[in-house]
C-alpha cells in the first residue's frame, strides 16, 4: 500500500462521493473493496457545515459545527435542502435562521443566502463541502480522477443541475450523478445475486427515497421511485423541538436563532438517544434551564405522520413498479434516520421484510457509489454489471391555460428523447414562448419550473399553420435538454435547461478563478493537469480499438487516426491545454466514422445474441422462429 | 425512426414482452453511457444517440398503444394532428354509463360493484387489443374503422386507471 501511495506514477483513481444534507464522505475501491476515505483523525463523515469567517475564509466539516451555534446565519447547515430552489421558493424561508439576498432580476433565479452582506449560492456552499472531500482524497490518492456523486432520485433537473455545478466548481470532474438507492445497492453487492427484486428505503436528514430495483442477468433497473424531497430526520428533530418546547412551555417565537439552533441540537440528541433508552431527560439549553422529559412511546407518536407520509410514497412506487411486498426479495435501509426503531419497525410491516442494515447506514451510499465509479474506469470490471436509471420526475411543456402537456412521464429509462409538435393560436403570431415544467401535477404553476425561452421569427401565417417541434433530451445523469425547430422554416433553437438555476461555462470558470489563492497560475496548471489525464485516456482508448476493431478501418484511415493520437501525445507532452484540446478535437473528427462502425458492430452483436435466445424459445413458439430470422440492417 | 428496425424486430402487433424486455437489456449493455465514460467525445455522443434511439423505440414498442400508433404510421396512417375520426355514438353512450356507474360504486363504497366494472373493462380491452392484432396482421393499409379502435383503448386504459384509483380509495378507507 504504502509503494502505491508514493508512487508519484500513481494513475488517477475515481471516487464515489455521497455529499449528504447531514453529512458527506468519499471512498473508493482499494484493491477491489469500497473503502471510505479517513482523515487524519480517523474520522470519515464530514458534517456537511460550512461557515464564512469575516473575513471570508471558510470552515469547512467538524471544525464549523460549534460555529453553527455562535453564528447561525453565517454557518450554513443542511444546505442540500437549498440546492437548485428559486429564490422565490417559499419553503426557503422555514429551512433555518438564514437571511437571504432579494432575488436578482437580471441574474439566475436562484436563492442566496445573504452572508455578512455578501451573497453566497447553496452551489458555493457544496461546491466547499466538495474541496474539503477532494483534498481529504488527493490525501490518500494523490491523484483524483473523476468522481460518483449521489444524489436523492427524487432530486428533480434543478437540483441535479446544481450539484453538477458544484463538483465543477471544486474543481471535480463528474463521471455520473448517481442516484443514491441504486448507489445502496451496489454497497449491497446484490448484483452479485444476478436476479432479484429489492425496495431501498432511504430516510436521510432531509429527503425521503424510496426505489423499487429489478435485477436480471446483471442488469440492475430501476422499476420505480417516489419520495418527497423535503422529508427527513430533521423533521423528526423540528416535531420533537416542538414537543419539547411545549412540555417547557414556552413559544418559538420568544426564541433567538441561536437559541433556535441549540434547541434542535439538544432535540437531535434526545431522538439519537431513544435508539437505546426508553426514557431520556435533558435539560434544554433556555432560560430557566428547564428541563424535560421524552419516552420512546412518544417519539414514536411524532413520527408517524413522518412515517406514514412515506409509506404512501413507497405503496405507489410498488404499484408503478406492478409488484406486491410479497414479490420482493429483500428490502435495503439507507441514511441515518433508519436507526430510529420506530421507522424499522414500520419499515418491516410495510414491506413484509426484515430490512438489511449490516452496511452503516451512514457509509452505504458512498461505498456504493465508489464501486459505480470503479465499474465505470477500471476496464477489469467492464461488462460486470449495468445500472439502468429513470427519470424521477415527468417533464413537460406549458401549454393553453396554464395545462402541462407531459412529453416524458416519470420512471422513463434514461437516457432517452421525446418530441411532440405544436400549433399557432393567433393569425400572425411570430413567436413561441416556452415554458419547461417538472412534475405530476396538472397545473404548470403547481410543478417546478424549469426554464422560459422564446422562439422568434417565425413568418406570419395562419393560426394553426405554424409547426412548432419541440425535442427533449435526457441523458444519464437525468438532465435535460430541450431542442425546439419551426418545421415549415427551419427556425432552431437549442437550450441546455440551466438558465434558470444553473450556472453557464463562463460563470464557474470565473469563480474557480476567483477561488483559487493564486488565480489563473493555478488554473491553468489544473488545465494542464486535465488536459494531459484525458489526452491520455482518449490516446490509450483509441489504440484499444483499433487493436480490437481494427477490420473496420481502411489503411488510409488508420494512418490518419495513428497521426492523430501521435500529436496528442506530442500537446500532452507540452504544457498548453489549448493545444491539448485542439489535438483531442482532431483526433474526434478522425474517428468519427470509425466510432460509428464500432457502434454497429456492438449493436449486431447484441442483437446476434437475443436472436440466438428467441430460436431456443421458437421451439415452443413458431413466431419466435420466424422473428428469429428477421436480420435487419441498423442504418 | 421506425420502433421494430431499432430493435432488430418485425413490425408486428404481437410481441413477445419477455423476449423484448432481453433485446433492451442487451442493447442497453452494449450501448449505455456508462459503457463509454472512458471513450473519446465523438464515441462518446454516438453511444448517447444509439442508446436513446433505443430507449425510445422500446417504449415505443412496449406499450401497445404507441405500438398501434407505430404501426398505424408505418402502414400508410399517421396518427395525430387531430385527424382521427370521431367515436361511434354508442360507443360514447357506453363510455358516459360506465363512468356513471364508477361514480356510483364509489360513492356507495361499492368494492363488488367496481370489481365487476374492472372485470368488463379488462375483458373489453383485451377484445381491443385482439382486434387491432387482426388489423395488422392483414399487409393492408388500415381503414378509417382501425383506427377508431385506438380511441377505444385510450377509453378502457383510461378507466382500468380510474378503476385503480377508486380501489385504492376504498382499500385506505
Amino acid at each position: 500500500m504504502l509503494l502505491e501511495i508514493f508512487d508519484p506514477k500513481a494513475p488517477p483513481r475515481a471516487v464515489g462521493i455521497d455529499l449528504g444534507t447531514t453529512n458527506s464522505l468519499v471512498a473508493y475501491v482499494r484493491e477491489g473493496v469500497p473503502t471510505t476515505i479517513e482523515n487524519c483523525h480517523m474520522e470519515t463523515l464530514v458534517p456537511s457545515v460550512v461557515h464564512y469567517d469575516p473575513r471570508g475564509h471558510t470552515v469547512v466539516g467538524k471544525d464549523a459545527v460549534p460555529l453553527a451555534h455562535e453564528h447561525p446565519r453565517e454557518t450554513i447547515v443542511s444546505v442540500k435542502r437549498f440546492m437548485g430552489r428559486g429564490a422565490d421558493d417559499p419553503e426557503t424561508k422555514r429551512l433555518g435562521p438564514y437571511v437571504f439576498m432579494p432575488a436578482d432580476p437580471s441574474g439566475p433565479n436562484t436563492v442566496r443566502f445573504d452572508v455578512r452582506g455578501k451573497p453566497v449560492t447553496p452551489v458555493e456552499v457544496s461546491a466547499e463541502i466538495l474541496k474539503s472531500l477532494r483534498e481529504l482524497a488527493e490525501d490518500e490518492l494523490r491523484t483524483v480522477g473523476g468522481c460518483v456523486i449521489t444524489v436523492p432520485a427524487y432530486f428533480d433537473d434543478g437540483q441535479r443541475q446544481a450539484t453538477k455545478d458544484a463538483a465543477r466548481l471544486a474543481g471535480l470532474d463528474v463521471l455520473r450523478l448517481l442516484n443514491e438507492p441504486t448507489a445502496a445497492a451496489l454497497a449491497y453487492g446484490l448484483e452479485k445475486k444476478q436476479n432479484g427484486t429489492f425496495a431501498v428505503y432511504d430516510l436521510g436528514g432531509g429527503t425521503f427515497d424510496v426505489t423499487i430495483l429489478l435485477l436480471e442477468d446483471g442488469v440492475f433497473q430501476v422499476k420505480s421511485t417516489g419520495g418527497d424531497s423535503a422529508l427527513g430526520g430533521d423533521d423528526m428533530d423540528r416535531a420533537l423541538f416542538e414537543h419539547m418546547l411545549a412540555s417547557a412551555k414556552k413559544e418559538a417565537s420568544t426564541l433567538t436563532p441561536h437559541e433556535v439552533r441549540a434547541l434542535l441540537d439538544a432535540a437531535k440528541e434526545v431522538k439519537h438517544a431513544l435508539t437505546s433508552a426508553d426514557t431520556v431527560t435533558k435539560t434544554l439549553p433556555l432560560a430557566g434551564e428547564p428541563s424535560v422529559t421524552v419516552t420512546r412511546a412518544e417519539l414514536d407518536t411524532l413520527v408517524a405522520p413522518l412515517l406514514e407520509r412515506t409509506g404512501q410514497a413507497s405503496r405507489r412506487a410498488m404499484k408503478d413498479a406492478g409488484i406486491k411486498p410479497k414479490d420482493l426479495d429483500g428490502v435495503i435501509l439507507v441514511g441515518g434516520s433508519t436507526r430510529v426503531p420506530a421507522v424499522r419497525a414500520y419499515v418491516a410491516k410495510l414491506f413484509e421484510h426484515e430490512p438489511l442494515s449490516d452496511i452503516d447506514p451512514d457509509s452505504v451510499v458512498a461505498l456504493g457509489a465508489a464501486v459505480q465509479a470503479d465499474l465505470l474506469t477500471n476496464a477489469d470490471r467492464e461488462g460486470e454489471v449495468l445500472l439502468l436509471d429513470v427519470l424521477p420526475l415527468s417533464l413537460g411543456i406549458e401549454v393553453g391555460g396554464g395545462v402541462v402537456d407531459k412529453i416524458l412521464a416519470r420512471n422513463t429509462t434514461i437516457p432517452t428523447g421525446a418530441r411532440n409538435t405544436y400549433t399557432t393560436q393567433e393569425d400572425k403570431q411570430t413567436g413561441f414562448l416556452l415554458h419547461v415544467v417538472q412534475g405530476e401535477r396538472e397545473l404548470a404553476a403547481d410543478c417546478r419550473s424549469l426554464a422560459r425561452f422564446a422562439l422568434k421569427g417565425i413568418p406570419p401565417m395562419p393560426a394553426g399553420l405554424a409547426r412548432l417541434e419541440i425535442t427533449f433530451k435526457v441523458d444519464a445523469d437525468g438532465l435535460l435538454s430541450v431542442h425546439a425547430r419551426e418545421t415549415t422554416t427551419g427556425i432552431e433553437q437549442r437550450v441546455e435547461v440551466k438558465p434558470s438555476y444553473g450556472l453557464d461555462d463562463d460563470t464557474v470558470e470565473r469563480m474557480l478563478t476567483e477561488a483559487l489563492d493564486h488565480g489563473e497560475s493555478d488554473l491553468l496548471k489544473r488545465r494542464i493537469l486535465e488536459g494531459r489525464v484525458e489526452a491520455e485516456r482518449v490516446a490509450s482508448a483509441t489504440e484499444k480499438a483499433l487493436a480490437n476493431d481494427g477490420h473496420l478501418v481502411s489503411a488510409e484511415e488508420r494512418a490518419l487516426i495513428e497521426s492523430a493520437t501521435r500529436a496528442l501525445r506530442e500537446a500532452a507532452a507540452g504544457e498548453d491545454p489549448q493545444k491539448i484540446r485542439a489535438r483531442l478535437d482532431d483526433l474526434d473528427r478522425a474517428t468519427k466514422e470509425f466510432a460509428g462502425r464500432r457502434m454497429n458492430v456492438a449493436v449486431a452483436r447484441a442483437l446476434a445474441g437475443q436472436n440466438v435466445g428467441n430460436l431456443e424459445e421458437g421451439v415452443k413458439h413458431a413466431k419466435g422462429v420466424e422473428n428469429a430470422h428477421v436480420e435487419r440492417p441498423i442504418d | 425512426m421506425n420502433p421494430f428496425s431499432e430493435l432488430g424486430l418485425a413490425d408486428t402487433f404481437e410481441v413477445d414482452v419477455k423476449a423484448l424486455e432481453k433485446t433492451h437489456r442487451d442493447l442497453s449493455r452494449a450501448l449505455h453511457p456508462d459503457r463509454y465514460v472512458q471513450a473519446p467525445a465523438g464515441e462518446r455522443r454516438v453511444a448517447l444517440e444509439r442508446a436513446v434511439r433505443v430507449n425510445e423505440a422500446f417504449r415505443a414498442v412496449k406499450d401497445p398503444l404507441s405500438r398501434a400508433e407505430a404501426l398505424f404510421a408505418l402502414r400508410g396512417t399517421p396518427i395525430g394532428d387531430g385527424k382521427e375520426p370521431k367515436p361511434d355514438p354508442d360507443f360514447l353512450m357506453d363510455v358516459l354509463e360506465s363512468r356513471e356507474a364508477l361514480s356510483d360504486a364509489k360513492g356507495e363504497k361499492n368494492a363488488a360493484a367496481v370489481a365487476k366494472l374492472k372485470a368488463a373493462a379488462e375483458a373489453n380491452h383485451e377484445r381491443v387489443l385482439a382486434a387491432l392484432g387482426a388489423v395488422f396482421a392483414k399487409p393492408e393499409k388500415p381503414d378509417e374503422s382501425a383506427v377508431k379502435l385506438l380511441g377505444k383503448l385510450r377509453f378502457f386504459r383510461r378507466f382500468l386507471e380510474e378503476v385503480s384509483d377508486v380501489e385504492d380509495d376504498l382499500d385506505a378507507t
